[in-house]
């Protein structure tokens, strides 16, 4: 409808004219520049991010790239001395703990789209989906909070437990519960939407064969959905990805060595932007912008990977 | 029958997951609430939000010696209170807003000689002891030093054992966050005056002026993008950009409230430019057409007739933005930096509520307390913010409903 009066040519006086086209310019500048806000974030990670690789940082010389993907301490020598920088391991536990925290968060949330959406009665699912909304504005440094005053208290009663200390319960098992708790009302949310569109005459012929509710629930009504709950993993692993405060408070921090061992302390792409944030110039400074250029290029090569895998999943009956 | 038995369980079963799941979501919520107020409820006062967060020491002694009050207090003391009729002064032991043990002055009669003490430093000047002064020590010329930390009972007997004071150590009570709650307010009003008229102003374009074609799409394509960079990145871009260009352009020496505010409207501009456009979409275009066939011109039609009725989209927007600075922390730890601070100013560094928290959270050792009631504070906000815009949305939703009937 809209694109009808858009088209409409509009007769009026020339002073009429003349407003319409100043204020059309002004407006269309304002959706320009927001549109140009993310070359600017691109550009500018970018430029300074390369930085460290392209110049000799005031004579410490040239970091190397391949030894910055790939090397398995964060920083060899002397800050500010030094230009052995490594994230290589700090991407694959960034990875590793996003694939750990979707493995609790995905079926938690799929499975509560569904209750809120198909299972609990009415006043049930209305109390939970306050809860859920509720749950996804709590901003992620009260979440943060949470885990540095119940979850890390947890995870170093269950190591202690079993006989294994830990730095106080900072550890990757922290970090994946924090994470799991933050992305699963996300995931939960655009699930829910995903499972209600859902065709009702598709659900309606699996009752009718004489499959039961839940039958018809579970392998119907799910695998109809799963191009909706698919995004909502996607958008679900890249929140996990970018989450910095929360996470930083339960990380532990650790320079080097790859660990896949839960309860050993760990490091993030995002945590290790925020530690020693004290310095404003020189290479350790830059060093922060290559990390997030990594943190950016890892965001779109998980973003492009799983948008392929969602394309060859292919969308089954979804009603938009 | 037996295959219809096991089906019957195994519906069982599923079902029980999904009530398991969804029970998740419940308890997380619950632990939150019942962690931040078990926590913080102890620290929760109006103090707290008059306070300053650093407290003010002073060394002082007194004017007059062997000056004595030999009072009795003009109200009624509370159980905890000590009281020295000597020195006409009630002190107690109690928890300061960082949690810490404290001596703090109950009562100060009018008459007693701790009315006149004064800076031990060159100035001199006076410094009336008053209630809510925490004492540090009391040094006296012939009897070992009395401390805070052996409580106000200690004090006080050394008091009334003692005729003369050498020396007073206080300090004002601190740990309040005035100054983190006129950050968050300024940051508020600033990120929203830069935000919101360029996020509708673009809103109305893409929905009133824009054509179908692809350089519209791609415009949308590239706002929507937005969305899904982490406010890290937003906060590494307020680092590069907006930081030096409020070095250069005014007396700001680092990161600033103007530098943060700039960042936080280019995170909120996607939320804005999409909720306005939403509630500009549900304008009927029988209403532009009216306008129009009335004479008036598209850009009268556009602030007379679809804006107004685009209101309430926009105070949605607005409230979905205050809630978004408010939780906001990771970018402005990189835009504007981690100094709490007290005195507030445009061009200087301080704290948001959330960075308020994060700070002591990083800090050796962290302040839980604290930091478990400005998460009250921010919860309360949060769920206040959901409950207005539910509220709109359903007013407005009943409206449209009117309208179109």
């Amino acid at each position: 409808m809209t694109t009808n009066y858009q088209k409409l040519k509009v007769r009026s006086t020339a002073r009429g004219r003349i407003t319409d086209r100043i204020a059309k310019t002004i407006f269309m500048s304002t959706a320009i520049l927001s549109a140009s806000f993310i070359f600017l974030i691109a550009g500018i990670v970018l430029i300074r991010g390369v930085i460290p690789f392209t110049t000799d940082n005031l004579g410490i010389g040239r970091v190397s790239l391949l030894r910055f993907l790939t090397y398995d301490v964060w920083l060899v020598g002397e800050t500010f001395a030094s230009n052995l920088y490594g994230v290589g391991f700090i991407i694959i536990s960034t990875l590793f703990i996003t694939l750990l925290s979707l493995l609790i968060s995905f079926p938690v949330g799929v499975l509560t789209a569904l209750f809120i959406a198909k299972i609990a009665p009415k006043p049930l699912a209305k109390i939970l989906r306050t809860v859920v909304e509720t749950l996804a504005s709590i901003p992620s440094i009260v979440f943060g909070l949470f885990g540095a005053g119940v979850i890390l208290k947890l995870v170093y009663d269950f190591s202690s437990s079993i006989g294994y200390q830990s730095k106080g319960g900072n550890s990757i098992l922290a970090v994946v519960l924090v994470l799991a708790l933050m992305t699963i009302p996300t995931i939960t949310t655009i699930s829910e939407v995903a499972i209600r569109s859902v065709d009702k005459s598709i659900e309606q012929g699996s009752l009718a064969l004489g499959a039961s509710k839940t039958q018809t629930n579970f392998k119907v009504v799910l695998s109809s959905a799963k191009s909706g709950i698919f995004t909502a993993a996607i958008l679900g692993i890249g929140r996990s990805l970018g989450e910095a405060t929360a996470v930083s408070l339960v990380a532990g921090g650790r320079r080097a060595g790859i660990s896949f061992d839960i309860l050993d302390t760990t490091s993030t792409l995002t945590t290790i932007m925020l530690e020693g944030l004290k310095e404003t110039t020189g290479i350790d400074y830059d060093i922060r912008f290559s990390v997030g250029l990594v943190l950016m290029v890892v965001i779109l090569l998980t973003n492009l990977i799983l948008n392929a895998i969602k394309r060859k999943v292919g969308v089954v009956n979804v009603k938009e | 029958m037996s295959k219809n038995k096991k089906r019957k369980i195994k519906d069982l079963f599923l079902n029980a997951v999904t009530y398991l799941s969804s029970a998740v979501s419940l308890v997380t919520l619950l632990a939150i609430i019942i962690f931040i107020f078990g926590k913080g409820y102890k620290l929760l006062n109006f103090n707290l939000v008059v306070e300053n967060f650093e407290s003010q020491g002073y060394v002082a002694d007194l004017y007059d010696t062997g000056l004595y009050c030999g009072c009795n207090p003009t109200i009624a003391l509370s159980d905890e209170a000590f009281y020295s009729q000597k020195w006409g002064i009630a002190l107690t032991d109690t928890l300061d807003l960082l949690g810490k043990t404290v001596v703090m002055v109950e009562y100060v009669h009018p008459d007693s000689p701790f009315k006149t003490v004064h800076d031990k430093g060159i100035s001199g000047e006076p410094i009336p002891m008053r209630t809510d002064y925490d004492i540090i020590r009391i040094a006296f010329d012939a009897y070992p030093t009395a401390l805070s930390r052996y409580g106000a009972e200690a004090m006080i007997d050394a008091l009334e054992a003692n005729n003369s004071i050498r020396e007073i150590e206080f300090e004002t009570e601190g740990g309040g966050i005035r100054g983190s709650i006129i950050t968050t307010l300024i940051l508020i009003a600033l990120t929203l005056a830069l935000a919101l008229p360029i996020g509708v102003g673009a809103a109305i374009y893409l929905n009133e002026y824009a054509p179908a074609n692809k350089i519209t799409r791609t415009l949308r394509m590239f706002i929507e993008t937005l969305t899904g960079v982490p406010s890290i990145i937003y906060g590494l871009m307020g680092l590069a950009i907006f930081v030096p260009l409020t070095v250069r352009l005014t007396s700001a020496t680092g990161g600033n409230l103007i530098s943060g505010a700039m960042t936080l409207a280019v995170i909120l501009m996607p939320i804005i430019i999409r909720t306005t456009e939403e509630s500009l979409k549900v304008v009927p275009d029988d209403y532009r057409q009216a306008s129009l066939a009335l004479g008036a011109s598209k850009t009268q039609t556009t602030f007379h007739v679809v804006l107004p009725s685009a209101v309430p989209g926009i105070m949605t927007s607005t409230l979905l933005a205050i809630g978004r600075i408010i939780g906001e922390s990771a970018a402005l730890v990189f835009a504007i930096g981690t100094a709490i601070k007290d005195d507030v100013s445009l061009t200087g560094k301080s704290t948001s509520l959330a960075v308020h928290i994060w700070a002591m959270m990083t800090d050796e050792p962290a302040n839980i307390e604290l930091s478990a009631t400005i998460a009250i504070i921010i919860m309360v906000i949060v769920v206040l913010l959901n409950i207005f815009i539910k509220i709109i949305t359903s007013r407005y939703m009943q409206r449209k409903l009117g309208a179109s009937s």
